[in-house]
């Protein structure tokens, strides 16, 4: 069952094995985490090796201006300038997509998030991307508010990108000692996979660690895997077990 | 110490021979009872460097208007309608336009290269005024416009710098702003601001309007109060006395 279904190769060596191969495509992941555990780099990552497959990939940022975050993957190994050039690697911040419509009071209601749906659909058909980054989800729920607008969205943002066979990462902020995976709890819910990001404290060291909590269409491995951030890209061991923690 | 005419003659006798350097009028009415003729009057005079601010008027009718009568039409108009049309109106018919046919990556390019800013017309107007050079004549043509899209604190507070200004430089101003409309907070503010208010009031007497100039309050001469009944002639508003 699992080869039936295309997968979109992450490019990040052990996340693929621990997805047997990939996320399924056209699915709609949470990457979820407190600040630093690495949400941003991982999901740049995932972008710069889409793109570098040929796959128009297309990072939607709503908290940082796009060519501040642009210098952060310039000094990884992988990246190369051609990708922005060649239109394969597209950055558009999201305040602007506001600003065009107008949304600039604050909480948006249903007709905005469906204009805004529209518009996130349109550019992936016209530009044929494969691959979408929204960083973060958190503060386009904050524009949101209410759970059924926040439930709205996903689901037809999710359904959208899926139609056009775009897979998608949402970006989402959490606090440390959060129960949830998601802020307000919907964004969870809705998501086709979840992939959790977190710091541990081992022996005098903070770990960033990463687990893939849930993923639709395919098995995967739910173990805690140790993330370090290398010149070379994002890179994953298994969490040794026993010892003191 | 010389007065300064308003720009109508006999007003001018009733009032102290004209206003002194510093002075603010206000002039309110309902709509359609001549105030916009009013303030061409008054800005007509040619004693000091006139700027007219416009919010409703085109500067061609305006000056069109004004030579209609015969009167001196050489002054600087600064039209803040037409500003606020391409700043704030023409942004918001690209808004529907976006949210009607969608967006482009082309688009979101595009606006990321402008640098639209929306203008804040009060703060505009206040920054005009502060650099004008004495003597000078002001004619805010209307007030409403401030009040119907800001917030009215932050027009009274404006106000009260710009008629600071005034006094302090020795300009003369005339304000117009529509009667009724507004809570009383809000025009006592004006009122209590400005040196002098004159209403114009019609009433219908069988088939004709029958108008009047009330000159309500006048600083520090509160024996100049009086109404007077006025028509419109080829001078314009031509009271009797």
């Amino acid at each position: 069952m699992d080869a039936a279904r295309d997968r979109c190769v992450t490019g990040i060596e052990n996340l693929d094995n621990i997805l047997n191969g990939g996320i399924p495509r056209g699915n709609t992941v949470l990457v979820t985490g407190s600040c630093g555990t690495g949400k941003t780099t991982m999901s740049m990552e995932f972008l710069v090796h889409g793109a570098l497959m040929g796959e128009p990939s297309l990072f939607l940022s709503v908290t940082e201006a796009s060519d501040k975050l642009l210098k952060n993957v310039i000094p990884y190994d992988f990246f190369e300038d051609s990708l922005i050039k060649k239109g394969k690697l597209i950055f558009i911040d999201l305040p602007v997509v506001y600003e065009l419509f107008g949304m600039t009071k604050g909480e948006l209601d249903f007709e905005d998030i469906d204009l805004l749906v529209k518009a996130i659909a349109d550019i992936v058909r016209d530009l044929g991307i494969k691959r979408l980054v929204i960083d973060s989800i958190t503060s386009v729920c904050y524009q949101l508010r209410t759970e059924e607008k926040i439930r709205q969205f996903i689901l037809k943002v999710g359904k959208s990108l899926s139609e056009y066979g775009c897979t998608s990462i949402l970006v989402s902020e959490i606090s440390p000692s959060s129960e949830r995976y998601s802020l307000y709890g919907v964004e969870e819910a809705i998501a086709d996979g979840i992939i959790l990001m977190g710091n541990l404290q081992r022996r005098g060291d903070l770990l960033r660690t990463l687990q893939v909590v849930k993923m639709r269409g395919t098995n995967h491995s739910r173990a805690k895997y140790v993330l370090d951030l290398t010149p070379s890209g994002v890179l994953l061991v298994p969490l040794l077990k026993g010892g003191s923690i | 110490m010389s007065n300064t005419s308003v720009g109508i003659e006999e007003l001018d006798k009733a009032l102290m021979n004209g206003i002194p350097e510093g002075y603010t009028i206000l002039v309110m009415g309902p709509p359609g009872a001549g105030m916009e003729l009013f303030a061409k009057q008054f800005a007509s005079v040619n004693e000091q460097s006139v700027t007219y601010f416009s919010t409703n008027e085109r500067t061609g009718d305006l000056k069109a208007a004004m030579k209609k009568f015969g009167w001196n039409a050489d002054i600087n108009v600064v039209n803040i309608g037409t500003k606020y049309y391409e700043n704030v109106l023409a942004r918001k018919l690209e808004i529907s336009r976006f949210r009607q046919e969608g967006i482009t990556m082309k688009d979101i390019r595009q606006f990321e290269k402008g640098t639209y800013k929306e203008i804040n017309f009060v703060t505009f107007l206040t920054y005009e005024i502060s650099k004008l050079d004495p003597p000078f004549r002001i004619v805010i043509d209307s007030l409403d416009f401030f009040f119907e899209n800001y917030d009215h604190h932050e027009v009274l507070s404006a106000m009260r710098t710009i008629i600071a200004h005034i006094q302090h430089k020795g300009g003369v101003a005339l304000f117009t702003m529509l009667k009724e409309v507004y809570d009383a907070k809000t025009v006592s503010g004006v009122e209590g601001m400005v040196d002098a208010i004159i209403e114009l009031e019609r009433d219908r007497e069988e088939l004709e309007f029958r108008k009047y100039l009330v000159i309500r309050k006048v600083r520090n001469y509160p024996d100049k109060v009086k109404i007077l009944p006025y028509s419109i002639t080829r001078k314009g508003i031509t009271p009797s006395l």
